[in-house]
């Protein structure tokens, strides 16, 4: 709640913050918000502008743009967060083992760190996909077997600033289980590390399963993806460029979304900042929720 | 400060873009000048390098080997013409074709042309027979005698009559000079392409440039375009930014039938006044083949092959795809084809039709499913489509969305063409997009391409009657009464159409995009070649 009044003080936080749940409730309800179907072919609107009726205009195959949009959130964006979470989950886990047991757990979690490391992602996915065949599923898990070595990394590093800590030692000495310790005393502190970093990358998560769609590695036709949908704007390019908008316009702000959303987590994460504005907190109770107010109205 | 030095920069970059941009303007339209009518070139855009130029092997780019290579006789419109044969007789038996040959002829490298040299290629392509399985005449050569200098004797073990249409086909009875053969072979390969043709290769980058320069000995006179540029570009915008550029100035359906642009972008072109767009007359049957004998699918059923062709609706592919291009195709070969006019079942655009042939046939729509089963097998098949083709691509979603609604799942895949080839070769495919060979090559070849592994075999296999249709066909390419010919060719037609194993869509064409001032642009009785040699810039 803290985490979101401060937030909240800074404007493109909270458009930001906005725009990416309303993705995300569009995308969970989608065949609620789409007006149409997003694979019924209506070849006589083949390339028809906007219209009332489908504010966004028709594809080549006279498929309604806006709805295909709407659904497109789903692969998307909703299955990248899905996949971002089992992979920050696994990074979490084996940095946490490795962060604070340190020694041979350790060495071990991380000489498989470095093995996974020193492949560039974008070759170890596309040799998952080699051996999986193509499909969203398949570039979800290559994803998810890559990411989490990162992830690790950085988690570890962070836990390791704090195992050290003296308060962690007494409470060592103290006897409780290590366990404990780590849940009561280590993932408080180190989760806006881990919310930071993991927010940082769902932009380039988004960013690269539009990739592969667009390289049609990803989901397979007629199933509506962003990435895909550039890809068939990108056939009638010079001589209907405006079908490149809707979907490049989604990615874009998606993306621009999530990233302003985690510069902002990171401010408002950082403890000198929380400090300062929970004296400002006890000062005035109400002034958080009167600059909400005003940022909304604007 | 820092803001005012930011925007400082800014302005110099647009600045220095937009500098940049004009430039680029200026010096292109230099070079569109240049390569159009001072080098007199002719560069063209191929989604695919020109390969291997054995024109004894199946691998290289059929346009190519054919502005280098030629064979004895010339297939035209007129029937078959004399081309490196200046005439031929044939024996009151049909076995035996004696082949007069030009004197004149020299192959690039200066060797002559000669009866020894047409013996040594027929007999190089013989010793490599089961690749040549799909054209029957090499099952029917005995032997090539050499009679005199520019005389040679061809003789077959039975009468054949397309004898004469095979050997003016682009490959493989054409002719490269013995110069250039490994071991007195050309299957392992050739150590140069020295053809008869009027162009020459000069030059070849794989999968960047090959050059053809022409060849100024040439028989029939030099050719006017002094040289041909076979650039290697991805299909769609690359192509067209290409050609707007004068980076290339020529286009065509390449050799499987695809269009590396698609309909818009070239109208697009000719508005913009510096192209002419030139489409020959229907050539060829786009259809959808389907793989008989893949037992395990639902696609060896007769029932879903005749479901699929009711679903398909070629109106609307024909005039909202093919912006009326291509007209709508019924039947496996349009009825000008030769002996092709036969009375056969028209299966139009019937969705209700459809979902009845598979009810009965025992697919049903249990309550709330998509897809249809029996006995607990699911309706789902497997499309494949090259790549490189937009509009193979949209027919496939089109025909996607269309089958969905009769409750059969299609899963569509868009793959090389080379890999397509090779999946029609070894039957791994339920159904793929393919066309007829063109006029030169329908009905005969076409249909005894039913037989051979390379081509249909899969595709023919799983049918009811499959050794009746094998053996008709063996019947109709030795029989020499025009009338057994024409009822065989009609029982034939009518077992593949019943089967349902080829599925029409549109009559395709070749289509052309050339530079306004290029001239004399014509077509061969074939898609696979055009004849480079009679263009020329005004």
């Amino acid at each position: 709640m803290r985490i979101l009044r401060n937030l909240s003080r800074d404007r493109l936080a909270t458009i930001s913050l906005l725009i990416i749940a309303v993705t995300i409730i569009a995308g969970i309800f989608a065949p609620l918000f789409a007006p149409f179907d997003p694979n019924e072919i209506n070849m006589s609107l083949r390339y028809a502008s906007p219209s009332w009726e489908h504010l966004l205009g028709n594809d080549h195959l006279g498929r309604c743009i806006l709805s295909r949009i709407i659904y497109g959130i789903r692969p998307s964006v909703l299955w990248v967060l899905v996949v971002l979470f089992i992979s920050v989950l696994a990074g979490a886990i084996l940095g946490f083992l490795a962060g604070y047991f340190r020694g041979k757990i350790d060495a071990i979690i991380m000489r498989i760190c470095d093995t996974m490391l020193s492949f560039p992602g974008y070759v170890m996915a596309l040799a998952v996909i080699g051996i999986l065949g193509v499909g969203l599923e398949n570039i979800l898990i290559a994803f998810a077997l890559i990411k989490w070595a990162w992830f690790a990394r950085v988690i570890r590093t962070s836990v390791m600033q704090y195992a050290e800590l003296d308060y962690v030692k007494f409470s060592k000495a103290t006897g409780i289980s290590d366990f404990k310790i780590i849940f009561k005393h280590i993932v408080p502190v180190t989760f806006s590390d881990i919310a930071v970093i993991s927010s940082g990358s769902i932009g380039s998560m988004i960013l690269q399963i539009s990739g592969f769609s667009f390289l049609g590695l990803g989901i397979q036709a007629p199933n509506p993806e962003w990435g895909m949908m550039l890809n068939e704007a990108r056939e009638v390019m010079f001589t209907r460029p405006e079908l490149m908008l809707a979907p490049g316009l989604a990615i874009v702000i998606v993306v621009s979304a999530f990233n302003f959303l985690s510069d902002s987590l990171q401010v408002a994460l950082d403890p000198k900042l929380v400090i300062s504005k929970n004296k400002y907190k006890e000062n005035s109770p109400y002034s958080a929720v009167k600059v909400r107010e005003k940022e909304v109205a604007n | 400060m820092l803001m005012k030095k930011f925007k400082l920069v800014c302005l110099i970059l647009l600045i220095i873009s937009i500098l940049a941009a004009c430039s680029a303007e200026s010096s292109n339209n230099e070079k569109t000048g240049d390569s159009a009518n001072n080098e007199n070139e002719i560069v063209y855009a191929s989604a695919k390098d020109i390969n291997d130029m054995n024109p004894h092997l199946y691998s290289g780019s059929m346009p190519a080997q054919g502005m280098v290579y030629e064979s004895l006789v010339e297939n035209t419109e007129d029937g078959i013409k004399p081309l490196l044969a200046e005439s031929w007789e044939v024996s009151e038996d049909g076995k035996i074709y004696t082949f007069f040959l030009r004197q004149d002829v020299k192959f690039h490298d200066g060797v002559l042309f000669n009866a020894e040299a047409v013996k040594k290629n027929i007999e190089a392509v013989q010793n490599n027979a089961e690749k040549h399985a799909w054209i029957k005449l090499s099952t029917k050569i005995e032997s090539v005698n050499v009679v005199d200098e520019f005389t040679v004797e061809l003789a077959l073990s039975e009468t054949y009559y397309p004898t004469l249409a095979e050997l003016s086909m682009t490959r493989p009875y054409v002719f490269i000079s013995p110069k250039d053969f490994k071991n007195g072979e050309t299957k392992d390969g050739v150590s140069g392409y020295n053809g008869t043709g009027p162009y020459m290769l000069t030059e070849h980058k794989i999968d960047e440039f090959a050059t053809f320069e022409a060849n100024e000995d040439y028989w029939n006179g030099t050719p006017e375009i002094k040289k041909i540029t076979s650039k290697v570009l991805p299909a769609g915008e690359t192509t067209l930014l290409a050609l707007q550029k004068g980076e290339v100035n020529f286009v065509f359906t390449d050799d499987r039938g695809a269009d590396s642009l698609a309909i818009e972008p070239m109208n697009q072109l000719v508005d913009s006044g510096e192209y002419q767009l030139i489409r020959s007359e229907p050539m060829n049957t786009k259809m959808i083949v389907a793989n008989s004998s893949k037992q395990d699918n639902p696609i060896s059923e007769i029932a879903v092959r005749e479901a699929i062709w009711y679903s398909i609706d070629r109106e609307t592919i024909s005039k909202d795809i093919f912006n009326g291009t291509e007209s709508v195709a019924n039947t496996l070969f349009s009825p000008n084809v030769n002996y092709a006019n036969v009375d056969l079942k028209e299966r139009g655009y019937d969705v209700e039709k459809a979902k009845d042939i598979l009810e009965k046939d025992g697919w049903k729509l249990e309550n709330g499913d998509e897809v249809r089963t029996k006995e607990g097998k699911k309706l789902v098949m497997k499309l494949y489509y090259d790549s490189n083709s937009s509009s193979q691509k949209t027919q496939a979603e089109f025909i996607q969305a269309s089958l969905e609604e009769i409750g059969l799942h299609l899963e569509i895949i868009g793959e090389e063409s080379t890999s397509i080839a090779n999946r029609r070769s070894t039957g791994d495919y339920d159904l793929l997009f393919n066309q007829t060979w063109g006029l030169a090559y329908d009905p005969q070849s076409t249909i005894s391409a039913f037989t051979s592994e390379a081509s249909y075999l899969h595709t023919t296999k799983g049918i009811e009657h499959a050794d009746e249709l094998y053996k008709k066909i063996e019947q109709i390419m030795v029989s020499t009464n025009e009338e057994t010919r024409k009822s065989l060719y009609a029982d034939i037609l009518t077992i593949v159409h019943e089967e349902a194993v080829f599925i029409p869509i549109s009559n395709g064409s070749v289509t052309v995009v050339a530079p306004q001032n290029l001239k004399g642009i014509s077509f061969k009785q074939t898609q696979f070649e055009l004849p480079f040699e009679l263009m020329n810039f005004k």
